[in-house]
């Protein structure tokens, strides 16, 4: 088994990690953004059914909420599962939309209502107030737990084989099992490293960006 | 004539009544003190003024104009508390200033967004916009700043960020312009170029209302004193019948307490 074929292979599995990787934060960005609205509505019910969703997703393990989506449609519904792929894309996508909304949440109440008012008084409207004086700062304050939950996606992607996704790992571990070698295995870290190298540099990046004020 | 007369002002938190009976007027250029004790009611007054709370009775007039009226209180659309509210300016305890803006553009901001309203604003926006700079620029050399323009609020002492705070809110040409507790954030040493700058307004007949504890400031810089106590005000009037006549009991032990 040479080096080239190798590497060739694991390419392929690390597409479909990256695919994962970038499908999740597509649709989990915006989508979290909508949850953490209705874990701020005023309206109690929403708030209430929100804040409960957010936290069975956060308290069961992705791995099972992986496998539910797949087979669960069809052992409960009797409906057509839906393909592997879309199935792990639709369990992540729902698990870390549930995971940045409490990071937005979070950021978005440790404004201090004195911005707000602030901006009140001066004769903004609300649209204003939250697009000129609170976003920025939100997002200076949501940028490293952001980071630290976009580079647990990265390593989280694995958990898709438990449904037989063929992502990097699983393509690795199809090695011992048809030639004995391990290798491959550790093979794979070296991706992982490298993607979440350049993802740590480019939030480092971002942070400086955004060094030149503090909140 | 009075610019600004507050009758009859009532409002509650739940249960606890905060403010009650509180009248007074006040003249164009005048400046007032507002006294009182810790929890006396005195911010929420002048978040009453400023609709950051919404008073449950009572009338608020501006010049000719009522802008609330507790016996109709017809809940006011965006729009309309927005230009009201303009009427008024406040500078808050904790400065508040916008910490991603420099210095001059925490300053223009509020106006150029208010200047697209304006129905020539696509015409003339570039005249417009160097209006609003340059007017910002002449109100930080009033607050004694003009070399500090491209500076973020965390560069500057909390005596600065105050006084940028002051002229942010003199940009809107408020007719009336509120503290609360100007100096009360900051350091001893930084509270004097604060209330220089509170002083040469009162100088140029700016119209201020202004909650402080500074009680040798208050009676230099204001034309009446109002003493408030539990929601109440107890004594109004000149500096000098507050702080050298006071008629009521509450009035001297406050004081006594205060000139400490
Ligand atoms: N949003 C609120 N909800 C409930 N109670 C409030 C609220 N705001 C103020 N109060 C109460 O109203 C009373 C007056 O508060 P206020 O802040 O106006 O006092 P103050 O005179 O400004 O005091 P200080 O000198 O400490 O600033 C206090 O008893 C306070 O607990
Ligand atoms: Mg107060």
């Amino acid at each position: 088994m040479s080096f080239a074929v190798i590497t060739q292979t694991l390419l392929e599995g690390f597409l479909i990690t990256i695919l994962i990787f970038i499908i999740t934060l597509v649709f989990a960005i915006p989508l979290g953004l909508i949850v953490s609205f209705g874990s701020m509505s005023r309206i109690v019910p929403l708030r209430w059914l929100t804040r409960t969703f957010v936290w069975i997703i956060r308290g069961t393990p992705l791995i099972l909420q992986v496998i539910i989506v797949f087979y669960g449609p069809g052992l409960i519904w009797g409906w057509t599962a839906f393909p592997r792929l879309e199935a792990v894309l639709i369990a992540f996508v729902i698990n870390y939309a549930a995971y940045f909304s409490e990071i937005y949440r979070s950021g978005i109440e440790s404004i201090p209502r004195g911005q707000y008012e602030a901006a009140q008084v001066l004769g903004m409207t609300k649209a204003q107030i939250f697009f000129k004086v609170i976003l920025l700062q939100v997002i200076k304050r949501i940028v490293p737990p952001m980071a630290n939950e976009i580079i647990t996606l990265v390593k989280d992607t694995s958990l898709a084989r438990v449904i037989a996704v063929r992502e990097i790992i699983m393509e690795a571990e199809d090695f011992i099992k048809s030639a004995a070698i391990i290798w491959p295995l550790f093979y794979t870290g070296v991706f992982y490293l490298l993607f979440c190298g350049i993802l740590t540099l480019l939030f480092n990046y971002l942070e400086r960006r955004l060094s030149y004020f503090k909140v | 004539m009075s610019i600004l007369e507050v009758k009859n002002l009532k409002k509650s938190f739940g249960l606890s009544i905060v403010l009650e009976n509180i009248s007074f007027s006040l003249d164009k250029g005048e400046s007032l003190a507002i006294i009182g004790s810790s929890g006396s009611g005195k911010t929420t007054l002048l978040r009453c003024l400023n609709f950051l709370e919404i008073p449950d009775a009572g009338t608020i007039n501006v010049g000719s104009e009522t802008i609330f009226d507790g016996n109709n209180p017809a809940t006011l659309p965006d729009k309309e508390i927005r230009k009201r509210r303009l009427h008024f300016g406040l500078v808050f305890q904790s400065f508040n200033l916008f910490p991603q803006y420099t210095a001059l553009k925490n300053i223009t901001l509020a106006c150029e967004l208010l200047a697209k309203e304006r129905s020539d604003y696509k015409e003339n926006r570039k005249s417009i916009i160097a209006d609003i700079e340059k007017k910002a620029r002449t109100l930080m050399d009033q607050v004694g700043l003009s070399g500090k323009l491209d500076f973020y609020p965390h560069q500057l002492s909390g005596g600065q960020q105050q006084r940028v705070a002051i002229a942010r809110a003199l940009a809107l040409n408020p007719d009336i312009l509120c503290f609360d507790e100007p100096t009360s954030a900051l350091d001893p040493e930084l509270t004097g170029e604060v209330l220089k700058v509170i002083k040469s307004l009162a100088d140029k007949r700016m119209t201020m209302v202004i909650v402080t504890h500074e009680m040798q400031f208050a009676r230099e810089v204001s034309d009446k004193v109002l003493f408030i106590d539990n929601g109440i005000i107890v004594e109004y009037g000149t500096p000098e019948e507050i702080f050298v006549n006071p008629r009521e009991e509450r009035t001297k032990q406050f004081l006594e307490r205060y000139s400490g």
